[in-house]
């Protein structure tokens, strides 16, 4: 049904002998969503998906895929998901292809459809050529691509990533980025777990601030930037009638504090991509000759230091 | 169960990608069995004692049984002398030949020639031997006796009729000392029983590891993350050691029957035996995997426990050797229900049905530890 959730959350709780993990959390993600929990090490990220995925039992609260309950004893909503576990879960002494057949077979594919997935997914993973290598003989980036090409065999209608890119190599992690980017085009869910913001920035449509086992803010980037008051600020180097410029661009709606200093404006705006074309128009018409612009942003990582007093990584 | 089978099939298949799995599973017991026939099978020639009076036909059947390939003589004068040495097993087998040996041959009387053998050692054959020396003596005396009468072809003819079915000697067996194993034991046949149980216990252990690496890899998690449940999970699992352990055996088995000649007894009996082994052997194992966090630490102690338990079962010397209390204490061990079934089939040439207690024996093993097993399995791939 268009507009069901893929995924449905509510009220989750999980101790661990004297830890909290994960505190009452509660998220949806939509079909065709990319939805990012964003937090740093032993924010409950892992232990959070692992309920979603059935493979640990939860104290409190409910989760539904497709409308179906999960439990870690249900299997019918497994066949919906795909889960990539954040450790590399593969065996290293068979090849990339017997890894995928074998799991693929778990998926309940078989015969013809198994060999054309199986095909498909070295293709999208890129490792046709090693395909029949032993993956103990694999690069790390490799075997991380291997990885997160079992979770796609069956074609998922939610794609769970936990922490795919960790301790991969720029480039392996920028083909895996690209990968998440093209399953998340092609409809599916994603459900993506990272301490990277620049990764969540990329791409998640919303993201979920996570931290000491809760959710400490949820929406998309933009969202969540301006619940924090974080503003986008846009430097004007220019000559000319700085002061007059200022007091116009001052009068803009949308536009907070302009602080004049030597050759350059400092505007602080709470959209800088839509104000941009507007605050040149009205600068240049002031009589400021602008020479250069510079736009900051806030990121989620100053949200994320703003809610919880401290940073993401250490 | 097409998946448990998946599962179970890639536990084999990840054996056979380990060289050295291929040495201990495949090349070292066969290896063994063999080493083990050679050194106390073969290579050794029996001795037969004799006690021969001084005649001339007497002697000739010494010098016949010298003459015997694969087979030495020692003379003894005194009677006592010679069983004693036939007790002690200094000689294989005695053969007394009576004081009035050349007479009773001359004359139509019978005569008795006394054998003595120990049971265990090759006795069957060395007496076939003797009642063919003696047989060939005197019927080759019986004919010229006949000869005397009849004319040399005619003569000859009766000779070669005679040698088979002589009349008028008789070969007298008796048992002396304790018997150890029977006669009919080829050489292999006591080691390849003795290694097969030991090496598939051994394999079976070494899948302790096996599992415990595949639980650290987190592919049983990914596992459990598909559409398979928990227990096709665990059956496939256990399915694989159990496969590899029957892989082997059936392995060792066949090949040394082909190879070797190693007899194995009744074949419906065997196969019972592998079965049921085979399952307190993978039992075993996924005990020890459900309980052991560490795949080193479980692979050593897997081979310590494994040979252990063999040497204490039987399988490295014969349970006949323990003393009674050591023999009680043997029976501790899965092995010696095997070795006492093995022994049954092939030394007693039992079958299927002689050997059920043994197969309840260890099939109660089996069931006792796999069903710990299963639980533990299920405990620790659950909660982990
Ligand atoms: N199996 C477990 N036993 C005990 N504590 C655990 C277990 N799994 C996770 N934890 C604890 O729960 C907290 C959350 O862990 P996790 O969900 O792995 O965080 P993240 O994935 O965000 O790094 C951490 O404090 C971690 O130590
Ligand atoms: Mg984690």
């Amino acid at each position: 049904m268009v507009g069901d959730p893929i995924v449905e959350v509510t009220g989750l709780r999980k101790r661990f002998g004297d830890v909290e993990a994960v505190r009452g959390i509660d998220f949806r993600v939509e079909v065709g969503e990319t939805y990012g929990l964003l937090g740093p090490n032993g924010a409950g990220k892992t232990t959070t998906i692992s309920i979603v995925a059935g493979l640990l039992r939860r104290d409190a609260g409910e989760v539904k895929v497709a409308g179906m309950p999960m439990d870690i004893d249900t299997a019918a909503p497994r066949a919906l998901i795909g889960l990539v576990p954040q450790e590399l879960a593969v065996y290293p002494d068979l090849t990339g292809r017997e890894n995928l057949r074998f799991f693929g077979k778990l998926y309940g594919l078989s015969g013809a459809s198994l060999r054309r997935r199986v095909e498909e997914v070295l293709e999208v993973i890129g490792l046709r050529d090693r395909a029949d290598d032993r993956v103990d003989e694999y690069s790390g980036g490799m075997k991380r691509r291997l990885n997160i090409g079992i979770g796609l065999l069956h074609e998922p209608k939610l794609l769970i990533l936990d922490e795919p890119t960790v301790g991969v190599d720029p480039q392996s992690r920028n083909a895996i980025l690209e990968s998440v980017e093209a399953l998340s085009a092609s409809g599916r869910g994603v459900l993506y777990t990272t301490h990277y913001m620049e990764e969540a920035e990329r791409l998640c449509d919303r993201v979920g601030i996570i931290d000491e086992g809760r959710l400490v803010a949820e929406g998309t980037r933009r969202e969540l930037i301006r619940l924090v008051g974080e503003r986008d600020r846009v430097r004007l180097q220019g000559s000319g009638n700085l002061s007059g410029a200022a007091d116009a661009l001052g009068r803009l709606d949308g536009v907070g504090d302009v602080v004049a200093a030597d050759r350059s404006l400092e505007v602080v705006t709470v959209d800088a991509a839509r104000l941009l074309p507007e605050l040149l128009a009205v600068a240049t018409e002031a009589g400021m000759a602008v020479t250069q612009v510079e736009v900051s942003q806030p990121d989620l990582e100053s949200v994320f230091l703003h809610l919880t007093g401290k940073a993401l990584r250490d | 169960m097409t998946k448990a089978f998946t599962i179970a099939a890639v536990g084999v298949l990840r054996l056979f990608r380990d060289r050295s799995n291929i040495f201990f599973v495949f090349v070292l017991p066969l290896a063994l069995v063999f080493l083990i026939g050679s050194v106390f099978g073969g290579g050794f020639t029996p001795t037969i004692g004799v006690s021969a009076p001084d005649g001339e036909l007497a002697r000739e059947v010494v010098s016949r049984l010298e003459e015997t390939d694969g087979i030495g003589v020692r003379s003894y004068t005194a009677r006592d002398e010679l069983v004693r040495a036939v007790e002690r097993g200094d000689v294989q087998a005695g053969v007394i030949l009576p004081v009035d040996f050349d007479e009773a041959l001359e004359g139509d009387g019978t005569v008795a020639v006394e054998f003595l053998a120990r049971p265990d050692a090759a006795g069957p054959q060395l007496r076939t031997a003797v009642a063919a020396a003696i047989a060939e003596e005197s019927a080759l005396v019986r004919a010229a006796r006949f000869g005397e009468r009849r004319g040399l072809t005619e003569a000859f003819d009766v000779a070669r009729r005679l040698q088979g079915e002589v009349s008028g000697v008789e070969v007298v067996t008796r048992a002396v000392g304790e018997a150890l194993f029977p006669s009919s034991l080829g050489r292999f046949d006591l080691g390849a029983s003795q290694q097969l149980v030991l090496f598939m216990f051994l394999t079976g252990l070494a899948g302790a590891s096996a599992l415990i690496e595949t639980r650290q890899l987190g592919v049983i998690r990914r596992m459990m993350s598909t559409p398979t449940g928990v227990g096709t999970i665990l059956l496939g699992e256990v399915l694989g050691r159990y496969g590899v352990v029957l892989v082997q055996g059936v392995y060792i088995v066949a090949f040394s029957l082909f190879a070797f000649g190693v007899d194995w007894g009744d074949p419906l009996g065997a196969v019972a035996i592998l079965v049921v082994f085979g399952a307190v052997s993978t039992a075993f194992a996924v005990l020890m995997g459900a309980t052991f966090r560490n795949a080193q630490q479980a692979g050593g102690l897997g081979v310590i426990l494994g040979l252990g338990v063999a040497a204490l079962g039987g399988s490295m010397v014969p349970l006949e050797i323990f003393s009674p209390t050591m023999r009680r204490v043997a029976h501790l061990t899965p092995h010696a229900w095997a070795y006492d079934a093995f022994a049954e089939l092939v030394r007693r040439d039992g079958s299927l049905s002689d050997i059920l207690g043994e197969l309840g024996v260890l099939a109660a093993y089996a069931l006792v530890a796999g069903t710990l097993a299963v639980w533990r399995l299920r405990v620790v791939t659950t909660w982990e």
